[in-house]
C-alpha cells in the first residue's frame, strides 16, 4: 500500500476515529485543508547525489529538501530507494537545516538528523525527529511528487492548518 | 514508511485549560516548563487558546514557543476522564528562555499514559511468589517490611539493613522525598550501611571542595555568559547539561553576551568574546561544537586517564610563577597556614619549574605549551591589570576519576588561587547530573578520611555476605554500580537463597507467616530480602522479594534546585499516579509510622521515638518539616556563607507557586533589615563556609601510579585498550522512560562503544558491528560506532543502557579517602562478535556524533 493510499484509507475508515481520540487527526480548528496536495517537486534524472534541492510543501511557508543519498534509506524512492525529502525546518526551534554528508545539520544548536534513517535525531536537541515528506515516483517520466508528510512541521499546530 | 507512527497535528489547549509550572525532570540545567491540561474533545482554537499565540500562522524560528510531537500526551486521571497534556518549554524562564533539550522535550510523552508509550508503570505493591510477582495490599507490604526491619534491628543490629536511595531532585521528588528518606533511615533505623543512588557509599562526591569551605554549587548560570573563559573539566555540557551549553556558554563564544559583560564588568575593564577550555580525553561534541563556532578560542586538552589533579597543579604552578594571583585576596580570604601545605605539596615550590612541568608532561600526556596556554586563559590579568574572570565547571570526569578527593580539591584550589570565585563571570563548581533537593538529618559519616570518614562501602558489605535487608529506591544498581556483573551475580544468589528457604508449598499469603519464614531464613542462610521502590520494574527489581510502586514527576508536588543557579522552584502535581502508586515520602512515612507502632506495642519507647514526626499529610508538610533542619537564616548578605547551600527556610509551596518559573535561589535568607526572604545569586563573595570564613588549603598527594585493581591490566597484551565511560546526549540514566519512546529506542537500541577508526581497522570491525568487551571483572556485548572522539588506544562506552551495562568492566576500586569509585577508567580487550547481530541495529544512525562540519 502506498503512503497516499494508506492515508486516504485512514481518512475514510473507522480507524480515524481512534486516531482522533489520540489527537492525531489531520483536522484542527482553522483548518485550511484536510488533504495533502500532490505536487511535482522535480525529476529524478535531475538529482545529483548529495546535492539537495529545495521546494515548498505542502504550502509556500514550509520549505523542504529533496536529496539523493549514497545508499538506500527509510522511505526512499527510486531504483535504489535513495531519494528522500524532509522539512527544512529544524523540529527543535525552527531554524533551517542544511544537508551535508548524509545528514541535515541545524545551524542554531547543531542538532543532526540522519537522512537515511527516517530523519532521526542522532545528536543534538531536537526531541522530535525531522518531518519526512512522502514521495511518489512516476517511473515513466521520472517525475517526483510530494504527497504527504510524516511528522509535524515545526511551528505548526497541524501540517495542513496554516492560513 | 516511517519507523513509527508520527503525528501531523496536535490538539490546542483552550484558554481555560488548567495551567501549572514545572521544571524538567531530567538534567542539572533545570529548564522551566509550562503544563496545560484539558479534557479530550474540548480543544481551543487557533486564534483563541491557552498559549496566547495565533496558531493559524507559521511561527518564525527561535520564537521561544515550541509545541512539538513529543510535547503532547493523553492521560487519564483517577476520575476516569481522559485529558490532553501539553508540556512546553517556558520562554519566561531565565534558565532556558524557551529552549529545551532532546531529553526535556519528551517530558509529555514520558508521562504515564495507558494509551501511550509508558503503560508499563508499576501500579500495585508486588510480592515474589515462585518465579513471578503477585499483587499485595499496601497494608500487607508495609507490615512485612516494617516487621522485618524491626526484627533485623533487634536481632542483628541496625547495620543489618542496607539501603540505596537517591538523594537528588528533579525526577526524584526533591526535598520532600529526601527529608522522608532521611527521617526513616538516618534518624529512625540509623544504619551505617547507607548508599546513594549512583555509588556504593553515603558520601559527598565533592568533599575535596566542601572541606575547603566551598560548596560545589556556587555560581549562577549568568556567569557562563559573563566569563572571559569557561573551563569544562570532565564535563560534557553539550550532551549532559545541554541548555547550560547552548543557551549560556555558546552565546558567550559567539559574542552575543558582550553587552551583558560591559554592564557587569568594572569600569574600563576589557570585555571580549568568550574562550572555552575543554579538559577531556575525548574530542566530544562539547569540543567540536565550540570549534565550529570559535575555533581559535577553544583549547582542548586531553589528559591521560586518572591524571587530572597533576595537570591542575601544574597549571596552578605556572600561574604562581607568573604572578597571576591576587596576594591581597589570598591573605584576606584564605587560610595562610594551610596555604604553606598547598605550596609545598600541590605547587611543589621546592621543585624547579622545568622539572615539575617535565614530570607533569610525562604523567598527564599534556604538553607544557597546552598547560601554559590554559594557565594564561584561566589566570592572566587582562590589560589594565583587571583580574581574569574564569568559570570552571567540572563533573563526573573528575568526580568518578581515580583519587576523587584530590582531583576535586586540586581544581577548587586552582580557582581560588587565581581568585576566580564570588565575582560575576567566575565560580568553580559542579555541572551536576540530576538537579538537587537534599535535606536530611546529619549523615553518620560527616566527611572524608580527613573529617571523620571514610564511609562504608555497602556493595562490598553485601557481596561479602553482610546484611539482611537491602532497600533500593529509584535506582538500578544491577546496571549502575561498579563491578556490577559480580554484584548482580552475588545478589541474585542471595535473593534466590532466601526465596528457596521460604518457599515450601508456596510463599505464604499471611504476612505474619511470611515474616516468620523470612526470619528463619535470616537465621539459617545468607539470604537477602530485597525491596525495590520505583516507578517501573528494574533489573534489580526482578530479583527483589517486594516491589513498591512509586509516584513519579508530575504526580506529586515536588521542589528541587537546579545546579547552575541553585534555583528553587515548584514542580507541580498535574496528574495522578498510576494505580496505587504513592509518592516516595508517603511510602517511607507509612513504614516509619508502622515501626513506631510496633516499637510502642513492644514497650520500647526509645526506639518508637526515633520514628516520630513522620505523620505528614501532604507534600508541603514534608517540605516544611525538612526546612526546620536548616536553622536560623536571618543573616545579612555578607554572612550567606554560613547558610546551608540548599537552605529554603521560610519558603512554602504557596510562595513557590506564585514565583512560578522565576523561583528563588538558595540559600534563601531572611534579610534582617526588611524581614523579607531573599535569594543568593552567587556565593562566597564575602567569606567561605569555614568557622573563620577563610578557605582551607590542602596539599594533594604526589603521583603514585594506578591502583592495583587497574594496574594489573597495564602492560598485559590481553587488555590493550584503555576504557572510559559516559553518557549519551539522547537518553537519560538507565533509559527507564526512554526505552519505551520510539524516538529514543530506535536511535539508541543497544549498549554501545565508540572506537577510533585506526583501532576499528586493527580489530577488523566497522560501525554497526557487535563486539564483546571484556576484562577480568566481566564482559559486555556492545554495538560499535566508529568516530574520532577517542584517541587510538582509548575506547568509550555508554555507562549503561536499558539492555546492558558497561559497569561489568569497572573495577571495585574506590578512593580510600571518600569511597568514591573510579567508574571512568580501566583496561579491556575487544573481540568481534561473530553471531547474528541484534536486528535492532538496523534503525540506528552510524554517523559520527562529534562531527558537525
Amino acid at each position: 500500500m502506498s503512503p497516499l493510499n494508506r492515508r486516504e484509507f485512514l481518512q475514510t475508515s473507522s480507524a480515524s476515529l481512534a486516531l482522533a481520540v489520540l489527537g492525531l487527526s489531520g483536522k484542527a480548528d482553522g483548518a485550511a485543508a484536510n488533504k495533502y496536495p500532490s505536487i511535482r517537486i522535480g525529476n529524478i534524472r535531475d538529482l545529483k547525489t548529495g546535492e539537495p534541492v529545495q521546494f515548498n510543501y505542502p504550502d509556500k511557508s514550509s520549505p523542504c529538501n529533496v536529496v539523493m543519498l549514497n545508499g538506500n534509506a527509510v522511505g526512499g524512492i527510486g531504483p535504489f530507494s535513495n531519494v528522500v525529502a524532509f522539512s527544512a525546518l529544524c523540529p527543535h526551534m525552527g531554524c533551517p537545516v542544511n544537508y551535508s554528508n548524509g545528514r541535515f545539520v541545524c545551524g542554531c544548536h547543531y542538532s543532526m538528523f540522519d537522512a537515511a534513517k527516517n530523519g532521526q535525531t542522532y545528536q543534538g536537541l531536537a526531541s522530535q525527529w525531522l518531518a519526512q515528506v512522502s514521495l511518489r515516483l512516476d517511473k515513466a517520466s521520472g517525475n517526483i511528487y510530494a504527497e504527504g508528510i510524516e511528522g509535524l512541521v515545526y511551528g505548526r499546530i497541524g501540517n495542513l492548518n496554516i492560513s | 514508511m516511517s519507523l513509527f507512527t508520527r503525528k501531523e497535528s496536535l490538539p490546542i489547549p483552550p484558554k481555560d485549560a488548567e495551567r501549572y509550572t514545572t521544571v524538567c525532570q531530567y538534567c542539572s540545567a533545570g529548564c522551566g516548563y509550562n503544563v496545560y491540561v484539558w479534557p479530550v474533545g474540548r480543544n481551543g482554537s487557533a486564534k483563541n487558546n491557552a498559549f496566547g499565540i495565533d496558531l493559524s500562522m507559521q511561527s518564525p524560528m527561535l520564537s521561544g514557543h515550541s509545541y512539538t510531537e513529543t510535547m503532547h500526551n493523553v492521560i487519564t486521571r483517577k476520575n476516569g476522564i481522559s485529558y490532553n497534556l501539553a508540556i512546553v518549554p517556558a520562554k519566561e524562564s531565565r534558565i532556558n528562555k524557551g529552549n529545551y533539550s532532546v531529553r526535556g522535550g519528551t517530558n509529555a510523552i514520558a508521562a504515564w499514559s495507558d494509551t501511550g508509550y509508558t503503560k508499563k508503570r508499576l501500579k500495585q505493591p508486588l510480592l515474589k511468589k515462585g518465579d513471578s510477582f503477585a499483587a499485595i495490599s499496601w497494608t500487607d507490604a508495609v507490615e512485612i517490611i516494617a516487621t522485618l526491619t524491626k526484627a533485623s534491628i533487634d536481632r542483628y543490629g541496625a547495620d543489618s539493613i542496607a539501603m540505596k536511595f537517591y538523594d537528588h531532585g528533579s525526577s526524584g521528588l526533591g526535598f520532600e522525598d529526601n527529608w522522608a528518606a532521611g527521617k526513616l533511615f538516618l534518624s529512625g533505623i540509623r544504619t551505617n550501611h547507607l548508599s546513594i543512588h549512583n555509588r556504593p557509599a553515603y558520601n559527598s562526591e565533592v568533599w575535596g571542595t566542601r572541606e575547603r569551605g566551598m560548596h560545589e554549587l556556587n555560581y549562577d548560570v549568568d556567569d557562563a555568559r559573563l566569563a572571559d573563559t569557561v573551563v569544562l573539566w570532565g564535563a560534557n555540557a553539550y550532551e549532559a547539561a545541554t541548555i547550560l551549553y547552548t543557551e549560556h556558554i555558546m552565546p558567550n563564544l559567539q559574542g552575543a553576551s558582550m553587552d551583558e559583560k560591559k554592564s557587569a564588568f568594572d569600569t574600563g575593564e576589557p570585555a571580549a568574546e568568550g574562550r572555552l577550555i575543554v579538559i577531556d580525553p575525548r574530542k566530544n561534541a562539547s569540543v567540536t561544537v565550540a570549534q565550529a563556532i570559535a575555533g581559535g578560542r577553544v583549547l582542548h586538552i586531553r589528559p591521560n586517564l586518572g591524571t587530572d589533579w597533576i595537570l591542575a597543579n601544574a597549571i596552578a604552578r605556572i600561574a604562581w610563577e607568573n604572578g597571576w594571583y591576587d596576594k591581597a585576596f589570598l591573605e584576606k580570604r584564605t587560610d595562610m597556614k594551610t596555604f604553606e601545605e598547598y605550596k609545598a605539596k600541590s605547587l611543589q615550590l621546592a621543585k624547579p619549574l622545568n622539572d615539575l612541568l617535565a614530570e607533569a608532561e610525562k604523567i598527564t600526556g599534556v604538553s607544557r605549551k597546552e598547560m601554559e596556554q590554559a594557565a594564561e586563559w584561566i589566570a592572566k590579568p587582562k590589560s589594565g591589570g583587571f583580574r581574569a574572570r574564569t568559570l570552571t565547571i567540572y563533573e563526573k570526569g573528575i568526580i568518578w576519576n581515580m583519587k576523587n578527593y584530590d582531583q576535586v580539591a586540586a581544581i577548587a584550589q586552582l580557582s581560588v588561587l587565581t581568585a576566580n570565585i564570588g565575582r560575576p563571570g567566575t565560580g568553580c563548581g559542579r555541572e551536576g547530573g540530576h538537579q538537587e533537593g537534599y535535606v536530611r538529618p546529619p549523615a553518620p559519616t560527616p566527611g572524608s578520611i580527613y573529617a571523620g570518614g571514610p564511609p562504608k562501602n555497602v556493595d562490598k558489605f553485601l557481596t561479602g555476605g553482610g546484611g539482611k535487608i537491602y532497600w533500593v529506591g529509584a535506582t538500578d544498581p544491577y546496571l549502575s554500580t561498579p563491578n556490577s556483573q559480580f554484584f548482580r551475580k552475588v545478589l541474585k544468589k542471595r535473593s534466590a537463597t532466601l526465596l528457596d528457604h521460604i518457599d515450601h508449598g508456596g510463599v505464604p499469603s499471611d504476612p505474619k507467616e511470611l515474616v516468620a519464614r523470612v526470619l528463619d531464613a535470616f537465621e539459617k542462610t545468607d539470604g537477602l530480602f530485597m525491596v525495590v521502590q520505583d516507578i517501573y520494574m528494574t533489573q534489580t527489581g526482578n530479583d527483589a522479594m517486594l516491589i513498591l510502586p512509586a509516584a513519579g514527576w508530575g504526580e506529586a508536588a515536588d521542589t528541587s534546585i537546579n545546579c547552575h543557579s541553585r534555583l528553587l522552584r515548584i514542580y507541580d502535581k498535574f496528574m495522578d499516579a498510576p494505580g496505587e502508586a504513592l509518592p516516595d515520602w508517603k511510602i517511607l512515612s507509612m513504614v516509619g509510622m508502622k515501626l513506631r507502632e510496633l516499637y510502642t506495642a513492644a514497650g520500647n519507647k526509645e526506639m518508637a521515638d526515633r520514628f516520630s514526626d513522620m505523620d505528614w499529610k501532604s507534600d508541603e508538610e514534608v517540605f516544611l518539616a525538612g526546612s526546620r533542619e536548616f536553622g536560623d537564616n536571618r543573616v545579612p548578605e555578607t554572612e550567606e556563607a554560613k547558610l546551608s547551600p540548599e537552605c529554603y527556610k521560610g519558603v512554602t509551596h504557596q510562595i513557590l507557586r506564585k514565583l512560578g518559573n522565576t523561583g528563588i535561589q538558595t540559600p534563601v535568607r531572611v534579610d534582617p533589615s526588611t524581614g523579607k526572604l531573599v535569594g543568593t545569586k552567587r556565593r562566597y563573595k564575602y567569606s567561605f563556609a569555614t568557622t573563620d570564613g577563610r578557605f582551607r588549603w590542602y596539599g594533594t598527594d604526589p603521583w603514585s601510579g594506578y591502583p592495583p585493581e587497574v594496574a594489573k591490566y597495564v602492560g598485559n597484551p590481553k587488555y590493550p585498550y584503555w576504557f572510559t565511560t559516559g553518557r549519551s546526549q539522547l537518553v537519560w540514566q538507565t533509559m527507564y522512560h526512554d526505552r519505551y519512546l520510539p524516538e529514543k529506542y530506535f536511535a539508541l537500541p543497544l549498549p554501545y562503544i565508540e572506537v577510533h577508526p585506526e583501532d576499528a581497522a586493527h580489530l577488523g570491525i566497522r560501525g554497526g558491528d557487535m563486539v564483546e568487551v571484556f576484562n577480568e571483572e566481566g564482559s559486555s556485548i556492545a554495538l560499535v560506532y566508529v568516530n574520532d572522539a577517542c584517541k587510538p588506544g582509548l575506547v568509550f562506552g555508554i555507562m549503561y543502557h536499558a539492555k546492558g551495562s558497561m559497569n561489568h568492566l569497572t573495577s571495585s576500586y574506590t578512593d580510600p579517602k571518600t569511597t568514591m569509585p573510579w567508574y571512568k577508567g580501566t583496561k579491556v580487550g575487544i573481540r568481534p562478535y561473530h553471531g547474528t547481530p541484534d536486528e535492532a541495529i538496523r534503525t540506528t544512525s552510524l554517523l559520527p556524533n562529534n562531527n558537525f562540519s
